[in-house]
């Protein structure tokens, strides 16, 4: 039509002469306006581009949100953000959709009589204020409770973290990232000492091989996925998926191999034995910057309640670990893992091999497991024992699920041993966080109470009496579900839920706030590689709703402590910044100020002399780095561990009555529970429903056909979900894969509440179930 | 005075021998220089820009009718806003693929699809392989729960400075460097089909104008004051 239009003589005479006229007009009379020709020429009338983090996953890709007359009405990548330098994902692309739902929560529901009452959210917050003055009286300061989020801002987690520790004086300090990443939080800790990774994406560009442990990354982490197909592309980059499961990323991979569930502790074993046997090992390395250290064996699963351990870790030499190792011979393993020699062999050669830099990179495969922490260990000592660790390309790499799981969950520390900075078991870390708070020392207990999934059981038992829920939904993640959902339900129990939408945990609650949701309000997320992002509020929340935040604050001004939450309203977020950076004043752990973060697209901690920090321990990029060339500082005597850990069995494994493997996770289309991504129409057509992906074989054994509804039984009860063969993923043989979005069909109503010992973080990849044609 | 000169030539040979040796040992105690090869694409927004050049005279001869079986109204249609990544509007075969292999198959450089008797529709970042990142199918009809997001609009086309002058680009280049994938050949709809695909060089002529785009630090002249 543009050059039709042109070419057409008669319209083209037409216009001319229409703007000849008003061409005429202006200049006779000036400042005279033609707002409908003149406005319909330009675009978009006025968009307002606005930075963000992303609202969904760990990977924290730098977003501009188009805000157009009070509304949120597009989204680009940031092409400045270092993180996915312009390029989205599905989930990204269509983020702002998720808060537009027709049935968000506006106002304040509080239930009386088992039906919910409208309320201001003045008489909400007095309410709650008041329950758990009473619940403290009644039942001691350790029966109220808070269980938050990895989607918490780093404002919302620090002021529960001050009000509950600080404030009220209980540990009972929560967050869902248990459920995804304590695992990654323990391996840093018994390795370096101090938590998260070392390296950073640019990694990605420097890599010549990554390797993949269990992880769907192409699905989970498709912007990065993208990095490394590019690196591939552009510089010939190998990409290995190893995994229990055939995926996107499998297909996409140069080579895929299989191993059975909970045997990567044995395969990762077996690599050290290679790199050791081989002569692969940088001696230099390990002499100069290593420890070799082993703990505590046959260490259980937690399945009962009040389950207790603590590790004791004993010092040992290198010699004695070279002949722990000799037990994982490839061939040994073989027989254990079910992957070939030959694969084994070849894994170990790109590590060993040094002329190659090779980044490994890991998520819930190896967090979401009962030796979680241990394989954690493992992977480090890889690239230990090679030396191939801290420098650009060669990194181990713990990715996460969540926007803030690092940011607010790991770095505020919302888990109940932590504080800010260090852990409510050390006394001087405990005398700083009460005086930044502003609070005695003696109301911070040195003893940790309960980790989640504890918590939940304590809620059960009636220790815990009363629990505040933000933006999480416990009612569909918790492993084991129905246990936790009948204790919410007892008598006695006040459940309070900040929510965005009703969820099964809103279901529960006895008050119910309406939260504002990302851009609706500020604040700053951190990402996987150490990066703080601020937002900015760019829009109006719903009704009634309020930021997590500013909830938190006026029930503790309502409890009495209105001198340590003196925060104005117009600049609470800056001010609860900067009072938390006063923790991490240090060269290991320096946060970037608010300007800096609102100028660019993130700062990496440590932010040192106005610089991010890419590669730590690598004095040449890390001013915290005082020896040498590796400064492994986390740990007193400056040296990372290498730990030796044992292959042991997973907590139930497939027996005659239960001969199946259970794997659970998650798709593209939808992040988490899907109570944000199912309310975007896109992605809830692209994946309208769970379902239970079956190998090809194991199904036509069963007569099994795509579809066909399938009963999945566990010990802890049954479901049934349409048979997926040949679609998404494809098990291997004698396993099962269910994705955990779909409150319709709730998987964790059959899976296991064991827990990795050190981490507390349940494993929601393995239980034995049986399954039947329904 | 010979033997001297002898002796002295020995002696700085031997300490050209240690030097040097003791050089080489030093430099090799560095880690070795390799040359990194370059990672990614140079100048991305430039990137693209001649990609599909070699059919450009193709389409400028291929006799092509108003009617693509696409116009620009079902363009829009399957993006959740002005700008959005379109889902996929037909079956696919292959769920499990990242895209590469399949999509591309089509994607990447059109032709006549018997199947679905249209056109397909020409990528123009065919270097980003994992193609379900971004574009998702869509298998069922119904919400989970009503929807009310009101998206971003496209512009009005035909925007141009003067009559006759060449209209801008009203939209952001980002991964759509390629202008001849979408504004050339069978598969675009005919509102937005360039009529001089020939002329490769579009952005010789067509302005980048998003005016959509708020630029920070414009930079801008102080006005100065004439006396009078």
């Amino acid at each position: 039509m543009i050059f039709n239009e042109l070419s057409n003589r008669r319209t083209f005479l037409r216009r001319m002469a229409k703007l000849s006229a008003m061409a005429a007009a202006t200049a006779m009379f000036p400042g005279i306006m033609f707002p409908n020709e003149q406005l319909a020429a330009i675009p978009n009338g006025s968009i307002d581009w606005k930075k963000a983090p992303c609202r969904f996953c760990g990977v924290g890709c730098g977003v501009l949100v188009g805000i157009q007359q009070g509304k949120a009405v597009a989204v680009k990548g940031d092409p400045k953000s270092s993180v996915n330098k312009g390029l989205c994902c599905v989930k990204g692309y269509h983020s702002i959709m998720a808060l537009y739902g027709a049935d968000r929560l506006t106002k304040p529901l509080v239930k009386e009589n088992g039906k919910y009452v409208e309320k201001t959210m003045d008489e909400a917050l007095q309410l709650i204020a008041e329950k758990m003055k009473e619940t403290i009286k009644d039942y001691g300061k350790d029966s109220v409770s808070i269980y938050g989020s990895g989607q918490w801002t780093i404002p919302d987690g620090y002021v529960a973290s001050k009000l509950f520790k600080g404030c009220i004086g209980t540990n009972n300090v929560e967050a869902n990232a248990r459920l995804c990443m304590a695992s990654a939080v323990t391996g840093f800790m018994s390795s370096f000492g101090i938590d998260e990774p070392m390296g950073c994406y640019e990694d990605i560009d420097h890599a010549n091989v990554f390797v993949l442990w269990g992880n769907n990354m192409a699905e989970m982490h498709p912007v990065l996925f993208s990095r490394l197909l590019d690196q591939r592309m552009n510089r010939g980059s190998k990409i290995v998926d190893f995994a229990t499961r055939t995926t996107r990323t499998s297909t996409a991979a140069d080579k895929s191999i299989m191993f059975k569930p909970q045997t990567d502790l044995a395969v990762a074993n077996s690599i050290c034995y290679e790199i050791v046997n081989n002569g692969w090992v940088n001696e230099r390395f390990i002499e100069n910057h290593c420890n070799f250290s082993k703990g505590l064996t046959n260490i259980g699963y937690g399945m009962e309640d009040k389950y207790s351990f603590q590790d004791k870790p004993e010092m040992i030499d290198f010699d004695t670990y070279k002949e722990f190792l000799k037990d994982y011979s490839p061939e040994k393993v073989e027989k254990i893992s079910g992957v070939s020699a030959r694969d084994i062999k070849y894994m170990a050669s790109l590590y060993g091999d040094p002329n190659v830099k090779v980044m490994s990179l890991w998520c819930m495969g190896a967090n979401q497991h009962t030796r979680g922490t241990w394989i954690n260990n493992l992977i480090y000592n890889i690239h230990l024992l090679t030396g191939k660790i801290s420098s650009p390309g060669n990194s181990p790499f713990s990715l996460t699920g969540q926007p803030s799981a690092c940011g607010t969950v790991r770095e505020v520390g919302t888990l109940t041993h932590k504080l800010p900075h260090g852990v409510v078991m050390n006394e001087e870390h405990r005398k700083e966080a009460a005086k930044i708070w502003d609070v005695p020392i003696n109301n911070i207990d040195p003893k940790p109470s309960y980790h989640t999934v504890e918590m939940f059981r304590a809620l059960d038992r009636g220790e815990i009496r009363f629990m505040w829920i933000q933006v999480t939904n416990p009612m569909v993640t918790m492993p084991k579900l129905k246990r936790y959902r009948d204790a919410a339900k007892k008598e006695g129990r006040f459940i309070v839920v900040s929510d965005i939408y009703p969820t099964p945990t809103t279901d529960i609650a006895d008050v119910i706030l309406p939260s504002a949701c990302w851009i609706e309000r500020e604040g700053m997320y951190g990402n996987s590689e150490r990066r703080t992002q601020y937002f900015e509020q760019m829009i109006e929340p719903p009704g009634q709703a309020i930021s997590d935040t500013w909830q938190i604050v006026e029930v503790a001004r309502r409890m009495g402590f209105g001198k340590q939450f003196a925060y104005k309203k117009e600049t609470h977020i800056e001010e609860i910044y900067n009072e938390y950076r006063r923790f991490h004043d240090n060269k290991k752990h320096n946060m970037a100020p608010l300007e800096v973060l609102k100028s660019q697209p993130g700062a990496m901690w440590p932010y040192v002399d106005g610089k991010s920090t890419k590669w730590r321990f690598n004095a040449a990029y890390d001013p915290a780095c005082t020896q040498g060339e590796f400064d492994f500082y986390g740990k007193p005597d400056h040296r990372a561990v290498i730990w030796q850990r044992p292959y042991e069995q997973a907590a139930e494994e497939p027996d005659a009555d239960y001969p199946f493997w259970l794997n659970t996770g998650r798709v593209i289309e939808h992040w988490h529970t899907g109570s944000m991504t199912r309310r975007i129409p896109v992605l809830h057509k692209a994946m309208p429903q769970a379902y239970v992906e079956l190998n090809p074989e194991d199904a036509m054994k069963m007569g099994i056909q795509n579809g066909d509804p399938v009963k999945l039984t566990s010990r802890r009860g049954d479901i049934i979900l349409p048979a997926s063969i040949n679609e998404r993923g494809m098990p291997v043989r004698g396993q099962v894969f269910v994705p955990f979005f779909d409150e319709g069909m709730l998987i964790n109503e059959i899976t296991l509440d064991a827990f990795c010992p050190i981490s507390k973080q349940p494993d929601y990849k393995k239980c034995a179930v049986k399954i039947t044609k329904a | 005075m010979k033997r001297l000169f002898i002796i002295g030539l020995f002696l700085s040979m031997v300490v050209a021998v240690f030097t040097t040796s003791i050089f080489s040992y030093q430099t090799s105690k560095e880690g070795a220089n390799v040359v990194e090869q370059s990672n990614g694409i140079l100048l991305p927004q430039e990137a693209g820009v001649f990609e599909r050049f070699y059919s450009s005279t193709h389409y400028a001869e291929m006799p092509m009718s108003d009617d693509s079986g696409r116009n620009l109204d079902d363009y829009y249609a399957n993006r959740a806003y002005y700008g959005a990544p379109p889902y996929i509007p037909h079956e696919v075969v292959d769920e499990i693929s990242i895209g590469a292999d399949n999509c591309l198959k089509c994607h990447k450089n059109g032709g006549w699809v018997p199947k679905f008797e249209a056109y397909a529709p020409v990528v123009p970042h065919p270097e980003k392989t994992s193609c379900r990142q971004c574009h998702v199918t869509n298998k069922s009809e119904g919400v989970f729960k009503v929807n009310e997001f009101q998206g971003a609009r496209a512009p009005q086309l035909s925007i141009t400075a003067l009559p006759g002058s060449p209209p801008a680009i009203p939209h952001a280049l980002f991964m759509r460097e390629n202008c001849l994938s979408c504004h050339a050949g069978p598969s675009t709809p005919s509102e937005i089909r360039v009529s001089h695909p020939e002329r490769v060089n579009c952005r010789q002529c067509h302005a980048h104008n998003e005016t959509s785009v708020s630029i920070n630090n414009v930079f801008a002249r102080d006005g100065y004051q004439v006396d009078q």
